[in-house]
């Protein structure tokens, strides 16, 4: 029917074009990302400063180890704590009390070398100081390793050697060298990105549903068209503002990460960037079909407030999967949560990130969402039609139900 | 052919009856009236007319053909609760509504334009409709439902809320557009405005018709037994065997006859004992009044008031 295509991106183009010039638009598009991006800077730049840097002193009857792990604690990989070594007088203990209770220490170490193995015992200012109690955990661990290791006849280097971390390299399907780290960022970021997006577009599809209601002005629309027309162009419109708006990003992240260059230990592939697009489009249609039947229900944004749960409830449950998925990929619950149409844009994309699934099941899903859309739209335009010649008073579930018998 | 025909439709919502067995026709170039008080199933039938719900029984066509949704392109309709989109300009929203009713961009703004002028409103062209008054709003909305020149017009209250001038020049479009052949039917509880526009009425109160036809036959139903002379000189004459009822008030005498016929003769005896006559008329029946009787009636008498609310 080229009447209903017509009508639909009439509708559509007129929705678009409305609201890509609010300023809303243009202030969600730069503040967004922006705050976000803000965000993520500013943890990474406090996360690399965070290297503990707590005064504390040290209690010890011998030079050994208290030296060593002084030198480690103070010049270590993430620790630049400034270390004092005191002798254990009589006195010492309450002095360095006192001293931690005026704040010129975070804590003291007491060595207890006279006992077999030695022991340890941490009086931090604050128990909640875990860094600190940590890294002196750690310094400690190393220097009684290497004590331990030059006891028994070992050289300098060959303790170094030994003490090397070990690097376990992932090896993917193809035989390429990936990053698992790497391909669970790209699948988490994708995850939320389509999440907000769908969350925050779909309920922007009933709201201009709703909007169209208390203006009256689809009385005169569906005089001329239908309201599967017009619910569809609706979803259409507003959907393409959210697809701007996330290319928006998506194109200024690209270009960032080009300038940054090196920072690309996250890199999106074509495959997964297509996919991403096309379940993108797919989830946010049946998100935004299932907003308009909610739009259609309700009179005011308070009661579609009140409804907006139907939403979030499978996108917190797609939330609560991704342990599963994560976990194995391509179990039988995996595979089968990834097939409900409410889950699979966000699950199968998740999946398609972390290991590929066979095409006929990504095939399937793409199907069911399709079908389901379809199915959402045709309810939601009955509910509709009836729906608005009602306002006023709000529907309780028979009557919804006899709404879908109306043709 | 019946641009519009109604049969036997009926409708009801909930509990609630909207419309009982309502048939009506209406032939092209009529201008027809829909009158009714509030609530009495006017709007519900406006809407069974143009698809936006469907009647439980009885058959809808349009234009001589079971309705069909391809035919509203052939269709005006400004409904009753007005609506526009806030933000939008009114010359983009014209051009929107012209193209959802099958227009091209060019013609759609072409005659936008045109019609803005011919309604005096063009100074709102460039303004967001939230900008304009609702009375600016309402003419937006009229002009939208003739832009794509349509063979039948149905306005639910055209002239609600509209001063004087604006409800005269609107009137005079609609009757323009009745001359050049279009059928146009309109919803209203004003009777002055029906009294001097409409060719046919219908008269429905509680989803049931009370009665339909052109204005002569509807007053035809009713009788021209009173009468209005203005005198002076002997006012003998009100004492004629026919006369139920007189009045005499400042020179003028209201008289209702018991005989239509004997109107005549009572002029010829006031004439006969030289009584000076300035005005001698037969008063017809108001549709106000033929309304209010009607109304009544289907109400009971108990809660007739506050129905002519117009």
């Amino acid at each position: 029917m080229p009447n209903a295509l017509h009508n639909i991106l009439l509708i559509a183009r007129r929705e678009y074009t409305e609201r890509i010039r609010t300023k809303g638009f243009l202030i969600a598009t730069v503040l967004i990302p922006t705050l976000m991006g803000g965000g993520i800077f500013g943890m990474a730049a406090i996360a690399s400063h965070s290297a503990t840097k707590s005064h504390i002193a040290v209690v010890a009857s011998q030079t050994q180890p208290a030296a060593d792990l002084k030198h480690e604690l103070e010049n270590g990989k993430d620790t630049k704590m400034t270390v004092d070594i005191v002798a254990p007088t009589p006195q010492v203990l309450s002095a360095l009390d006192r001293q931690v209770q005026d704040k010129q220490l975070d804590g003291y170490l007491v060595i207890h070398q006279d006992a077999q193995p030695a022991t340890f015992d941490f009086t931090p200012r604050s128990s909640a100081d875990i860094a600190t109690s940590s890294a002196i955990k750690d310094g400690l661990h190393s220097v009684l390793s290497h004590e331990y290791l030059a006891q028994h006849g070992l050289s300098a280097s060959d303790i170094d050697t030994f003490m090397q971390p070990v690097t376990l390299n992932i090896v993917g399907k193809g035989g390429h060298k990936g990053d698992s780290t790497a391909s669970f960022i790209v699948a988490y970021i994708l995850f939320f990105l389509m999440y907000m997006v769908v969350l925050l577009y779909g309920m922007n599809v009933a709201r201009s549903i709703i909007e169209e209601k208390t203006s009256r002005v689809f009385e005169v629309l569906l005089a001329t068209i239908k309201p599967d027309e017009l619910l569809a162009g609706k979803i259409i419109g507003v959907g393409s503002v959210g697809l701007t708006q996330v290319g928006i990003w998506m194109a200024a992240a690209g270009l960032f990460a080009a300038r940054a260059g090196s920072m690309s230990a996250v890199t999106i592939s074509v495959t997964q960037a297509i996919f991403f697009i096309v379940y993108f489009a797919l989830g946010f249609a049946l998100y935004s079909s299932v907003a308009a039947a909610l739009g259609a229900m309700t009179n005011s944004e308070q009661e579609l407030q009140q409804l907006n749960m139907f939403l979030m409830i499978p996108l917190f449950f797609c939330m609560l999967m991704i342990p599963v998925l994560i976990a194995n990929p391509n179990s039988t619950l995996s595979r089968i949560v990834s097939q409900i149409p409410f889950c699979a844009p966000l699950l199968m994309n998740f999946r398609i990130s972390l290991s590929m699934p066979q095409p006929w099941e990504i095939a399937l899903s793409m199907a069911l969402i399709v079908i389901t859309i379809y199915a959402v739209l045709w309810v939601s335009s009955r509910i509709y039609r009836v729906g608005i010649l009602m306002y006023g008073k709000k529907p309780n579930l028979p009557e919804i139900l006899r709404w879908l018998k109306y043709s | 052919m019946s641009i519009v025909e109604l049969q036997n439709i009926r409708k009801v919502y909930d509990t609630k009856v909207a419309v009982e067995g309502l048939s009506l026709s209406i032939q092209p170039g009529t201008m027809f009236g829909l009158l009714g008080p509030n609530g009495s199933g006017k709007t519900s039938s406006i809407r069974m007319m143009i698809g936006m719900t469907m009647p439980d029984s009885g058959s809808v066509s349009l234009f001589g053909q079971p309705f069909d949704r391809a035919a509203l392109h052939r269709v005006g309709y400004l409904p009753e609760e007005r609506g526009l989109y806030k933000k939008m300009k009114v010359l983009d929203q014209l051009i929107f509504l012209g193209r959802l009713h099958g227009l091209s961009e060019e013609t759609a703004r072409a005659r936008s334009l045109a019609w803005c002028e011919r309604i005096e409103i063009t100074e709102a062209i460039d303004k967001k409709t939230e900008e304009l008054s609702k009375g600016m709003q309402q003419k937006i909305q009229f002009i939208a439902a003739l832009l794509h020149d349509p063979e039948l017009v149905i306005m639910d209250e055209p002239m609600s809320g509209l001063d004087p001038v604006n409800a005269a020049l609107l009137q005079q479009t609609l009757i323009d557009l009745r001359k050049e052949g279009k059928a146009i039917l309109f919803s209203t509880h004003r009777m002055d405005q029906v009294e001097k526009m409409c060719d046919e009425i219908a008269l429905i109160s509680r989803g049931k018709l009370l009665l339909s036809g052109s204005m002569r036959e509807v007053k035809a139903g009713y009788p021209r037994n009173r009468l209005q002379v203005a005198f002076s000189g002997d006012g003998g004459f009100i004492r004629h065997p026919a006369v139920a009822e007189v009045t005499v008030e400042a020179g003028v005498a209201e008289l209702t006859l018991r005989d239509e016929g004997a109107a005549q003769q009572i002029l010829a005896g006031a004439l006969a004992h030289g009584t000076v006559i300035t005005r001698f008329e037969v008063i017809e029946p108001t549709i106000e009044e033929i309304f209010i009787e009607k109304v009544r009636a289907s109400f009971g008498d108990v809660e007739a008031g506050g129905i002519a609310d117009a």
